[in-house]
C-alpha cells in the first residue's frame, strides 16, 4: 500500500510540473488558437534565468523566482511584439511553423550561453524530505504542488475579475465580435504570450529545483505535457490541470507496476504511456475531457 | 558542367531569354548546388585566409590548406587525398620513403575523433577530445611528431553520442584519415563496426566493452567494463560485506548499460550472489520514480549502476528524495565532478563508490601520474582533472605507438595499420595503467586491474583512491567473445 | 491557402482549364527539363563524395517530403508523424533487404507497401480528429513508434539500432560500385542515379494525383473539409487515401535512406524529423510540385554546407576545449531562424522565389 501511496505522490508531483507546462500552452491557444511548439524552451529558459540570478549575480533565491518569472514574462511578451505581431491574419499554421522555429533557436542559444554540464539551481529545499506515515514525501514535490494550485486558482481569479482577463475571454469567444467592442486583440495576445512566458519560468524552476539541476533538455518535458494539455481539452485551464494531474499518475504508476505485471510491453514503456493514454481517450473524446468543441460550418 | 558554360550558353542565345534565364536561375539554384556553390566561394592557392591550418577546396575540387608563409596567411595546395576506390593501395611514389595513402600527404598524418561535443554527453565527449588534443599537441612539439617528422593532426567530428550521426560522420571523413583514434559510445562503435570491416578501417573506440576485444578493426586500449564490474564485486565482498547483502544494477537500456550487467552476472555466477532486480531507463529519461522504487521495494543494499552522468545524478537524486541509501557503484562513465555542485553532495560522499581505471590526478605515489599532471598543466593550463579526459589522452598515446609502429612497419595505409596492431607487443601507458599485451585480436589479452574510488569533494576529480590497480580471480577468468 | 497553381516555368497565359492540367505547362519547361536531365546523367561523373552524399540526403529527403506535402500541402492534413513512416520503410529495408536478402527493387516495393498500409491504419485517426489534435497526436504517433522500434529487437536491434545490408543491385547492376565504360563510379555518385531517377518518377506521380479528378478532390478538402463533404466528396475516403500515399512515399524514402546509410536507429526517426520535413515543405512551398524538392535540397544540404565551412565561420568553437557555439548548435540555431525567416518574409517558400526571379527575368532587360 504504501508503495502505491508512494507512486501515486510521485505521480501527483510529475503532473503538477505537467499542469504548469500545459498552463501556458492553454493560455496562448486559448487567446491566439496557436499551439505554441516553443513552451518547453521558455521553460528552461526560466530555469536559467533563475540560474542566473541567483548563483552568477548572487541575488537571494526569492528574488530570483520573481526576476526570473518577470524575465519569462517579457520575452513571451517579446516574441510576440518581434514576430508574431506580423502574423496577425495569416493562418494559423505559419504561426506554429515559428514557434517550432524557435524552439531550435532558444534551445541552442541556451547551450551556447550556459553549457550542457547539469546546472544546481542553489533552491533552499535540496533533498530535504519528510515522511508521513510510510510515505517519503520531497520538500521539493510539496512545494511543485503547491505552486501548481496556486497558479491554477490565479488564472481563475483573473480571468474571472480583471479587465484583461475578461477581454481575453471575449477575444477568445469570437475575436472580430471582441474587435468590434473595441478590445485590443493585439494587446490581448500579448499578455497571453507574457503570462505564458511566466508561467512557463515557474514551471521551469519548479522543474529544475531539488537534484535534478537545469540542463538544456529540461524543457523536453513539454513534450511530454501535450498529451496533458490534449487530454483536458486544448483550450481549458482547469482541464490542463487535470490532464497534467492524470497523466502524471498513470506515468509513475506504470513505472511502478508495468515491468512486473506487463513486462511483455518492452521496457520503458511509462515514456509512451502518456501518448498511448492521449490517443485513446481523443478517439472516444475528439476535444479532450473539457475542451471546447468545435462548430463546423459551411 | 563549370559555371562558365553555363553562362556561355546563356550568352549565345539572347533572343531567348527567358527560357534560358530560367535554365539559368535553375542551374543555380537546383541543379548542381554544391559545385556551382562552391565555385562562387572557393578560395585561390595564394589567397590570403584567417585561420592557420584550415582547409577547403579551390575551383578544380583540390584540397588546400592555410599555411603561414612569409608572416602571411595563405591557401596553399595539398597533394590531393586518393579516391575511396584507391585508398586502400598507394597511389604516389613515396615522397620520404613512406607512400601517401588516405590521411597522410607525405608529411602530416590525419586522424579521425568522432565524439559527442553537443548534447547531454557532450560533459564527457570534450574532455576525451580534449585528451587528444593535448597529447597530440605534446606528441608533435616534443617528439616531432610520429617517427620524429609526421606530425599528427586530428578531424574533430561531433557525433551526439548517437549511432546514426557516427555513421554519417564517419561517411564523410574516412577517405582523409588513416584511422579514427577515438568513437565515443559503445552503441555507436557497434554501429560503426560492419563500415569499418568493410572498408578495413581501424577505430579506437572511447568505451570500454569486452566486445571490442576480438575484433580485427577495433583498437581498444583498457580493460572492459565486464572487468570493472568484477573487480567491483570482488571488492564488495572483501570490503563491504556483499556476501550477506542485496545485490542489484541500474542500468542504462543499451550495450553500454549491458557490458556492465554482463561483469555483473558473471561474477555474481562465480562469487555466489543473485542479483535480486535490475532497473533499466533510457537516457534522457526525465523521471526515474518507478525505476528507484522497484529497487527499493527489492530491499537492494549495493546496487551497481552503468549510467552516464545526467541520469545517474537523477537517479540518485530521485533515490535520496525517496529515503533509499544503498551502496551504489557506478561503472567509471557514470561520473562526472559536477555531481558534487548539487545538494546530492553528502549522498553522494557517503553513498557512492566508482570502479575505473588509473591513479587519483597527480597522484604523488604512483609513478609518472605527477609527470602527467605537469604536462597536462603545460599544455592546456585551464584543464580540469577529468578521467575523460585521461582516457582521451590514453587513446592518443595508444595511438601513437601504433602508428610508430606502421611507419616502422613501411606503410600507413588500411592494410598496413592492420598489420602494425596484428604485430604490436604491447600498449604501455607511463605505467598509468596496465599494459595492454596485444597482438592479433585472437592473442590481446585485456588488463584486468581496476581501481576503487570514493567520492571526496576534496580529492582531484572528485575522487580519492580506495584500491589503486586491484584484480581477482574472476577478472582473471573471464574469457572475451567476438562481437556478433 | 495556396490556390491551384502552375509551377512550371511558362510565362505564357493560360487560356483554359486544359493548359493548367498540363504536366509539362509548355515547350520550354520541357526543354529545361530536358537540360536537367541531361545534367543529372553527368553530373554524378563529376561530383566529388562529399558534394554526392549531399546530394543522396537530399534526394532522399525530396521523396519523403513529397509525400508529406500531398498529406499536408495538398488535403491539408498536418501530420508531425512522418519520422515514423520513414522509420516503417527504413526497418522493412533492414529486415526484408538485410536479413531477408531481397533484391533491391522489390524490398523497396515492399517497403512502401508496409508503409501504404500503416497510412491505411492510421488514416481512419484523422478522420475524428482536425487541425490542431491531429498534430498533436500524429506526435503521439512518433512516441510510440520510437518505442516500438526500440522494443522489437528482433527486427530493429532495439535502441543499438541495426545495420542495413541492402547493397542496391538491380540485375547485374550494383549501383554501389557502378562501372559504365570502364568509369568507375564511387558508391555515393552511383548512388545518385538510383535516388534521383526515383525523385523524378514520384515527382511525376505526384503531379499526375494532384491533376487527376482524386488530386482535386484533396485540395477540396483542404480547402473546407465541410463544403468538400457537401458537393459530395467522400472525406473518409480521400483523407485516408493521403495519408496512404503520403506514408508509402515516406516508406520509400526510409527504405533508401536505410541502404544508402548501412545503419539505422530509433534516433533517426525522432520528432525533430518530423518537424524538418515540415520544415522542407514549409521553406520551399506548400502545394506546390516543385517546392518539396527544393525545400529538400535546401534543407539537408545547409547544415552539410555549414559544416563544411565552419572553420571561416567566426565564434564557432573549432577545439573541444574552446568557447563558442558547437557547429551543431550553430546547425541548429540558423534551422530555427530560417523557419521563422521564411514564414515572416516568403511564407510561399523557395518556389514563390524562384517565380520572382523568373518573373524578373522574363521582363528583362526592363525592370517591370
Amino acid at each position: 500500500m504504501n508503495d502505491f501511496l508512494q507512486l501515486c505522490f510521485a505521480g501527483l508531483a510529475l503532473g503538477s510540473r505537467y499542469a504548469l507546462v500545459a498552463l501556458g500552452f492553454v493560455i496562448i491557444y486559448k487567446a491566439t488558437g496557436v499551439i505554441n511548439f516553443a513552451q518547453g524552451s521558455m521553460v528552461t529558459l526560466g530555469a536559467y534565468f533563475a540560474y542566473n540570478f541567483h548563483k552568477t549575480w548572487g541575488l537571494p533565491f526569492a528574488l530570483a523566482v520573481v526576476m526570473a518569472v518577470a524575465a519569462g514574462g517579457l520575452v513571451g511578451a517579446l516574441i510576440q511584439r518581434l514576430l508574431l505581431r506580423r502574423m496577425v491574419g495569416r493562418p494559423v499554421f505559419g504561426v506554429i511553423m515559428i514557434t517550432i522555429g524557435l524552439l531550435f533557436l532558444l534551445t541552442e542559444v541556451m547551450a551556447s550561453i550556459w553549457g550542457y554540464e547539469a546546472r544546481d539551481l542553489g533552491d533552499p529545499w535540496g533533498i530535504d524530505t519528510v515522511k508521513v506515515g510510510g510515505v517519503v514525501l520531497s520538500v521539493k514535490d510539496l512545494w511543485g504542488i503547491a505552486l501548481a494550485g496556486v497558479v491554477l486558482l490565479a488564472f481563475f481569479v483573473f480571468f474571472k475579475f480583471s479587465g484583461i482577463g475578461l477581454a481575453m475571454r471575449a477575444a477568445a469567444l469570437d475575436q472580430e465580435a471582441a474587435l468590434a467592442r473595441g478590445i485590443s486583440v493585439r494587446r490581448v495576445f500579448g499578455w497571453s504570450w507574457a503570462i505564458a512566458g511566466a508561467v512557463a519560468a515557474l514551471a521551469g524552476i519548479s522543474l529544475g529545483s531539488g537534484p535534478a539541476a537545469v540542463t538544456p533538455s529540461l524543457g523536453l518535458i513539454a513534450l511530454a505535457a501535450f498529451p496533458a494539455m490534449i487530454l483536458g481539452g486544448l483550450d481549458s485551464p482547469l482541464g490542463a490541470v487535470i490532464g497534467g494531474v492524470v497523466i502524471g499518475i498513470t506515468q509513475t504508476l506504470t513505472a511502478g507496476y508495468q515491468p512486473e505485471y506487463a513486462a511483455f510491453l518492452g521496457t520503458n514503456f511509462h515514456v509512451v504511456m502518456p501518448y498511448v493514454v492521449m490517443i485513446a481517450i481523443l478517439l472516444v473524446r475528439p476535444y479532450g475531457l473539457l475542451g471546447t468543441k468545435e462548430v463546423h460550418r459551411l | 558542367m563549370s559555371r562558365s558554360t553555363q553562362l556561355r550558353t546563356a550568352g549565345s542565345g539572347r533572343r531567348r531569354t527567358s527560357t534560358l534565364a530560367v535554365a539559368v536561375t535553375t542551374l543555380l539554384t537546383v541543379g548542381l548546388p554544391a559545385s556551382t556553390l562552391f565555385a562562387a566561394t572557393a578560395p585561390k592557392v595564394g589567397a590570403a585566409c584567417t585561420k592557420v591550418n584550415a582547409t577547403s577546396k579551390d575551383k578544380s575540387g583540390k584540397a588546400i590548406v592555410c599555411k603561414t608563409k612569409n608572416g602571411k596567411k595563405v591557401w596553399q595546395a595539398v597533394a590531393s587525398t586518393p579516391s575511396t576506390a584507391a585508398a586502400t593501395t598507394a597511389t604516389a611514389a613515396p615522397a620520404r620513403g613512406l607512400s601517401k595513402t588516405a590521411g597522410f600527404d607525405g608529411k602530416t598524418i590525419k586522424v579521425g575523433v568522432i565524439t559527442a561535443l553537443s548534447g547531454s554527453a557532450a560533459v564527457l565527449g570534450k574532455p576525451l577530445a580534449a585528451g587528444q588534443e593535448v597529447f597530440w599537441k605534446y606528441y608533435n612539439e616534443e617528439k616531432g611528431g610520429i617517427a620524429g617528422k609526421y606530425p599528427v593532426e586530428v578531424v574533430l567530428e561531433d557525433n551526439l553520442y548517437e549511432s546514426n550521426t557516427t555513421v554519417q560522420k564517419y561517411n564523410k571523413i574516412k577517405d582523409n584519415v588513416v584511422m579514427l583514434s577515438q568513437v565515443m559510445g559503445t552503441a555507436p562503435t557497434l554501429a560503426l563496426l560492419p563500415l569499418l570491416k568493410a572498408d578495413n578501417v581501424v577505430a579506437s573506440p572511447a568505451s570500454q566493452d569486452a566486445l571490442w576485444v576480438r575484433e580485427q578493426n577495433l583498437f581498444p586500449i583498457i580493460e572492459p567494463y565486464q572487468v570493472d564490474a568484477i573487480n567491483a564485486m570482488d571488492y564488495a565482498m572483501r570490503s563491504l560485506g556483499a556476501k550477506s547483502k542485496t545485490i542489484c544494477a541500474v542500468i542504462q537500456n543499451d550495450v553500454y548499460g549491458e557490458a556492465g550487467l554482463e561483469g555483473l552476472n558473471f561474477a555474481a555466477d562465480k562469487m555466489n550472489f543473485d542479483v535480486k532486480a535490475v532497473a533499466k531507463y533510457k537516457q534522457g529519461d526525465q523521471d526515474f520514480t518507478g525505476q528507484v522504487n522497484d529497487l527499493r521495494k527489492a530491499g537492494c543494499q549495493i546496487v551497481f549502476a552503468g549510467a552516464l552522468p545526467t541520469e545517474f545524478g537523477k537517479i540518485l537524486g530521485t533515490a535520496a528524495q525517496l529515503g533509499f541509501a544503498p551502496q551504489w557503484i557506478g561503472q567509471s562513465p557514470s561520473w562526472v565532478d559536477s555531481l558534487l555542485l548539487t545538494p546530492l553532495k553528502d549522498y553522494l560522499t557517503s553513498r557512492v563508490l566508482i570502479v575505473a581505471v588509473g591513479p587519483e590526478w597527480g597522484d604523488p605515489t604512483v609513478r609518472s601520474a605527477a609527470d602527467y599532471a605537469a604536462r597536462v598543466k603545460q599544455y592546456k593550463p585551464d584543464q580540469k582533472p577529468d578521467f575523460y579526459f585521461t582516457f582521451g589522452y590514453f587513446q592518443a598515446q595508444a595511438t601513437a605507438q601504433l602508428l610508430e609502429k606502421a611507419v616502422a612497419m613501411g606503410s600507413l595505409n588500411r592494410d598496413g595499420i592492420v598489420k602494425a596492431m596484428n604485430s604490436l607487443d604491447k600498449l604501455t601507458f607511463d605505467g598509468l595503467a596496465s599494459d595492454y599485451p596485444y597482438g592479433p585480436p585472437e592473442v590481446r589479452d585485456p588488463s584486468r586491474f581496476s581501481t576503487m574510488f570514493k567520492v571526496d569533494a576534496a580529492a582531484p576529480f572528485g575522487l580519492r583512491s580506495l584500491q589503486f590497480n586491484f584484480t581477482s580471480d574472476a577478472a582473471r577468468a573471464y574469457t572475451f567473445a567476438k562481437a556478433k | 491557402m495556396t490556390p491551384f497553381r502552375k509551377d512550371s516555368a511558362n510565362p505564357s497565359m493560360v487560356r483554359d482549364y486544359g493548359d493548367d492540367l498540363h504536366i509539362f505547362a509548355s515547350r520550354q519547361t520541357r526543354v529545361v527539363l530536358g537540360l536537367f536531365l541531361v545534367l543529372g546523367v553527368l553530373a554524378p561523373l563529376k561530383l566529388s563524395n562529399f558534394q554526392s552524399t549531399v546530394l543522396d540526403y537530399a534526394g532522399i529527403a525530396a521523396i519523403g517530403a513529397i509525400g508529406l506535402n500531398l498529406l499536408t500541402g495538398f488535403t491539408g492534413q498536418v501530420s508531425l508523424g512522418h519520422a515514423f513512416f520513414l522509420g516503417t520503410g527504413s526497418y522493412t529495408a533492414a529486415y526484408l533487404g538485410g536479413q531477408r536478402h531481397w533484391p533491391f527493387l522489390i524490398f523497396l516495393l515492399a517497403a512502401a507497401a508496409v508503409g501504404a498500409l500503416v497510412g491505411a491504419v492510421v488514416g481512419p485517426f484523422a478522420l475524428r480528429l482536425r487541425g490542431n489534435y491531429l498534430a498533436i497526436i500524429t506526435v503521439g504517433l512518433v512516441f510510440t513508434g520510437q518505442h516500438v522500434f526500440e522494443s522489437w529487437t528482433s527486427v530493429t536491434g532495439g535502441l543499438n539500432g541495426t545495420s542495413v545490408a541492402a547493397p542496391p543491385r538491380i540485375g547485374p547492376l550494383d549501383f554501389s560500385r557502378l562501372v559504365v565504360f570502364g568509369h568507375r563510379f564511387g558508391r555515393d555518385q552511383g548512388f545518385l542515379y538510383v535516388i534521383w531517377i526515383l525523385v523524378a518518377l514520384v515527382a511525376l506521380t505526384s503531379k499526375n494525383l494532384v491533376r487527376s479528378r482524386s488530386g482535386r478532390a484533396l485540395q477540396a478538402v483542404r480547402d473546407r473539409d465541410v463544403a468538400a463533404e457537401a458537393i459530395g466528396i467522400r472525406l473518409a475516403r480521400y483523407k485516408v487515401l493521403a495519408f496512404v500515399v503520403s506514408s508509402s512515399l515516406a516508406a520509400l524514402a526510409g527504405a533508401l535512406f536505410g541502404s544508402y546509410q548501412q545503419f539505422v536507429a530509433p534516433g533517426d526517426f525522432g520528432l525533430f524529423v518530423s518537424l524538418q520535413y515540415i520544415a522542407m515543405i514549409v521553406v520551399g512551398g506548400v502545394g506546390t510540385t516543385f517546392g518539396p524538392i527544393l525545400g529538400a535540397l535546401f534543407i539537408t544540404a545547409m547544415p552539410r554546407l555549414i559544416e563544411q565551412f565552419s572553420d571561416r565561420i567566426p565564434g564557432v568553437a573549432s577545439s573541444p576545449g574552446a568557447s563558442g557555439i558547437t557547429i551543431f548548435s550553430l546547425n541548429q540555431a540558423i534551422f530555427g531562424a530560417l523557419i521563422i525567416a521564411f514564414l515572416v518574409l516568403e511564407p510561399r517558400g523557395l518556389a514563390a522565389l524562384w517565380l520572382r526571379v523568373k518573373a524578373y527575368f522574363r521582363a528583362w532587360p526592363l525592370s517591370y
